[in-house]
């Protein structure tokens, strides 16, 4: 076998791999960046970076598993740029507190459920749910209106099941700030998957 | 129905401790803690006391949990979320990538 014919072999088709795994790339990456310019840099990045460190690959396990690594790495990157660009301030947005979700000052059982708010039963377990693609629609929407980087804690958190402290290091927040986050979160799509996918009218 | 003095009785004291406890919108904070970090003691005592006569917060720890599940295991099944709203890379957004990669 000739040189040239090992050269062939083992560098990809930068046009080819677009094409291949582009798409897939982008959705991973728009689903936990919420934002399609910030999606396409982080995908065009890892493709880059990918070609760069090729001759690392040596073909073990599969092209799309390797490259979704670089990804993530490339994600955790940008989350920490954003952070230095941005920093949280005092009045930085965690999401909505929804204290309309709760009985006001004065009523009778403050601070308990209000009745319109208050939970229902589901009747449905995560098997049942996870068969249901439009679930994973309303449940998009219900994270949409949150601020960006409160639906992506949540994202890293009950998705890729990233811990606390990574989360934190990789957002640049403290730990309560997370909890915060991630309680206003809850309460928020909680309250919205009831409404809109389990079609709860208020009472 | 004949008079049930077990079940009134059963009822005063879920609302005498339900006054007594901490609110439904502080035991919800506890609620995503507990999915956080270990709670302490008294945080545990007083949740379970809590969910013992709350449905509506039972409801809302199980739909937490069953959030969490059902994400997680859709993660699993297919990483990238493909939502039926089909985001695909824009064709313009595709060239200039090829091109940075030297592709023409």
């Amino acid at each position: 076998m000739s040189e040239v014919q090992v050269k062939a072999q083992t560098t990809p088709d930068p046009g080819i791999w677009v094409d291949q795994h582009g798409d897939y790339l982008f959705k991973y990456a728009l689903f936990r960046l919420r934002d399609a310019t910030a999606a396409e840099d982080v995908v065009q990045e890892t493709f880059l970076a990918a070609l760069k460190g090729y001759e690392k690959f040596e073909g073990r396990g599969s092209e799309r598993t390797w490259l979704v690594g670089i990804l993530k790495h490339k994600i955790t990157d940008h989350f920490r740029r954003m952070s230095r660009e941005a920093p949280i301030g005092e009045q930085s947005d965690d999401g909505p507190e929804h204290r309309e979700f709760f009985r006001a000052e004065g009523e009778e059982w403050t601070g308990h459920w209000a009745l319109d708010h208050a939970p229902t039963d589901w009747h449905a377990s995560p098997a049942e749910l996870v068969e249901q693609s439009d679930f994973f629609r309303v449940f998009n929407d219900c994270l949409s209106p949150l601020p960006q980087r409160t639906a992506s804690a949540f994202t890293l958190r009950e998705i890729d099941g990233l811990s606390s402290e990574e989360i934190c290091d990789t957002l640049s927040i403290s730990v309560n700030n997370l909890w915060v986050m991630l309680h206003r979160a809850r309460l928020h799509l909680r309250n919205c998957l009831e409404r809109n996918w389990f079609k709860r009218e208020p009472r | 129905m004949p008079f049930n003095w077990y079940e009134q009785l059963k009822h005063k004291i879920r609302f005498w401790l339900l006054a007594r406890l901490p609110t439904c919108q502080e035991t919800v904070q506890v609620i995503s803690q507990s999915l956080e970090r270990s709670l302490s003691i008294r945080e545990r005592v007083l949740l379970k006391l809590h969910l013992w006569i709350c449905m509506w917060c039972q409801w809302y720890l199980e739909h937490l949990l069953t959030i969490r599940t059902t994400l997680r295991s859709q993660a699993e099944k297919n990483p990238e979320m493909e939502l039926p709203t089909t985001a695909t890379l824009s064709a313009e957004a595709r060239e200039r990538i090829k091109r940075s990669l030297g592709a023409e």
